[in-house]
């Protein structure tokens, strides 16, 4: 880079720059257009699409936040992402590990039985799912979706973490070990905080899919307290079919939070991509 | 002695520790991924509507249907034309923004970040941007061509039937390429910069660099990528969901969106898994192709 500095600017290198920037207007401009028409009001949006905001209106943001269950959405997304989450990072590096660790028969024969699961998707499995939540009473709320999360998650989550641990040397565990620490001890005090790189991919990957899933919510928690934004949204397509100010406003609130969290993880989630890449 | 009983006594330590660590992702992970996929198996031999107790076993029916009906025949045509052209789309675009990322000279991560955004977006939203994008009244697209002064190629880019799929298809485009893209970028930073110069003074243009140096030397992207969006494809469904809800008709049906529809829509959950086993084998045939492939290029490097 520094190198390159110093050489004199080419013509070749101003067409590469016009071509690349016509281009990145073209992939900026629906989210541009999202943001800009969350500002107008209804009828400033049928009058002319590309116009930009006459002024700084906020009615709609007002109206969803104060008079729609949107807040109550926002926080079951919330509430379902961090939720799974979460469990996701405590039960699967403890699996990864104790496969990575112990390399025996019957782990090997967890590991492929997991890995399996990558290659299955959601559909496949979907409708007898519907109904098994039903019997186990864990239709309508949010524990169910957090544990299918959780469950779609083990093959990919597993695969990641057993490669990388075979990267993790084994001393300081065994010093520990004669030093008495328990397993439980071993795994979370000395091994967990050395997988940050993929437990950091895992959150970006897992966290981004969890909060912008569709499918899953929206069959799971179909109506009333627990839908989550994204479903929320696709009712708000159809009900409020004339009232894209509405459906502006929402979908600009849903796109802030992945926004901030890209701007301040980018490094992550370009990595976690190079790791997803592993992905069947 | 005493080295063997230490030894002895390790394991059966390790043994136990293992079960426990690995139990709560085994029970969870039986629970609700393969359970489920083998009932998945068994309903798809069934005429099960969801709903009532009774379960009646109608053997190889489903897939004799699924063989017959010029709906699902229809779906699959869609799912093949979705798959191709999503694949080949995605992948020269990817390509074309990882070298112009790879070469550009200013602002090189802010133009990686705006490609690789729309990634970061729910389907469901993405869809709805573009489905006002392309409205036939007040949609940018219609607008664009009424003040280029090319009405008369306006059309209900999303209600009719001949564009409905490639709305879909360029929408998903600009959606995803910005993920293969990235790992393209992977690959094009790991080509050492000194088998370019060497070709260059070998006298090779820049196409024949590219031709013959780059794009040998990204085949390992390129198998990931191609297996990647192929799968993605396929699993296509919020974009259709909410932007034609598989209309107009049955224009743009795909295998995903019929096994929703015929189940969780019109009740005949029986035929819809049969049509989700479908998609298992399919995918699960191209996950195998993938392993090999990737298989024999490590044993080829």
């Amino acid at each position: 880079m520094g190198q390159k500095a110093k050489k004199p600017i080419t013509s070749g290198q101003i067409i590469l720059f016009v071509v690349t920037l016509l281009i990145a207007i073209l992939f900026a401009f629906p989210i541009f257009f999202n943001i800009m028409s969350a500002f107008k009001s209804n009828s400033e949006i049928l009058r002319d699409a590309i116009a930009f905001p006459e002024g700084f209106y906020t009615e709609s943001f007002k109206y969803l936040l104060t008079k729609t269950e949107y807040p109550k959405a926002m926080l079951n997304s919330a509430v379902l992402t961090l939720g799974s989450i979460a469990a996701m990072i405590v039960i699967i590096p403890m699996a990864a590990y104790a496969i990575e660790r112990t390399n025996r028969k019957w782990t090997n024969a967890v590991y492929i039985f997991f890995l399996f699961g990558m290659m299955i998707p959601f559909q496949v499995y979907m409708i007898p799912l519907f109904k098994q939540l039903k019997t186990m009473g864990l239709f309508g709320n949010l524990g169910g979706p957090i544990l299918i999360y959780i469950a779609g998650s083990v093959g990919f989550g597993v695969l990641l973490y057993t490669s990388f641990l075979k990267g993790v040397p084994r001393e300081i565990e065994e010093s520990a070990e004669i030093d008495g620490c328990t397993r439980i001890g071993i795994f979370w005090r000395i091994v967990f905080p050395l997988l940050g790189p993929v437990t950091a991919s895992m959150v970006v990957l897992q966290g981004l899919g969890i909060w912008n899933d569709f499918l899953m919510p929206m069959l799971v928690l179909p109506s009333g307290q627990t839908k989550t934004m994204i479903v929320e949204l696709f009712y708000y397509v159809g009900e409020f079919s004339s009232r894209w100010d509405m459906i502006f406003a929402g979908t600009t609130m849903s796109l802030v939070p992945v926004l901030i969290a890209f701007l301040s993880l980018q490094k992550y989630f370009v990595k976690g991509v190079s790791s997803g890449a592993v992905k069947g | 002695m005493n080295a063997t009983a230490v030894i002895r006594k390790k394991k059966k330590w390790w043994q136990s520790y293992a079960i426990w660590f690995i139990l709560p992702a085994f029970v969870l992970y039986t629970l609700f991924v393969m359970i489920p996929t083998f009932n998945s198996i068994y309903l798809s031999f069934t005429s099960w509507d969801g709903i009532s107790e009774n379960v009646r076993y109608i053997g190889f029916d489903n897939f004799k249907e699924i063989w017959e009906s010029p709906r699902v025949h229809n779906a699959l045509t869609n799912t093949i034309i979705v798959a191709v052209s999503l694949v080949l789309l995605e992948n020269v675009v990817a390509l074309v923004l990882a070298i112009l990322v790879d070469q550009v000279r200013w602002f090189r991560n802010l133009f990686r970040s705006i490609f690789y955004f729309p990634v970061l977006m729910s389907g469901i939203i993405m869809g709805f941007i573009w489905m006002i994008i392309l409205n036939y009244n007040f949609g940018v697209v219609n607008q664009l061509l009424d003040m280029t002064g090319l009405s008369a190629i306006k059309t209900d880019w999303l209600g009719n039937p001949d564009f409905a799929l490639l709305s879909i298809i360029l929408s998903t485009v600009w959606k995803a390429s910005g993920y293969y893209m990235i790992i393209y970028l992977a690959g094009l930073q790991g080509i050492p910069q000194e088998l370019l110069e060497a070709a260059s003074i070998d006298g090779a243009g820049k196409w024949k660099q590219f031709r013959h140096v780059t794009f040998p030397l990204l085949a390992g992207a390129t198998t990931v990528c191609v297996m990647l969006s192929m799968i993605n494809s396929l699993k296509l469904f919020d974009q259709i969901a909410v932007m034609t809800n598989g209309g107009p008709g049955f224009a743009t049906e795909t295998l995903t969106y019929i096994i929703y529809k015929v189940a969780f829509g019109e009740g005949r959950q029986g035929f819809g898994t049969a049509l989700a086993i479908v998609l298992f084998i399919l995918i699960l045939i191209i996950s195998l192709i993938q392993i090999r492939l990737l298989r024999k290029r490590e044993v080829e490097m």
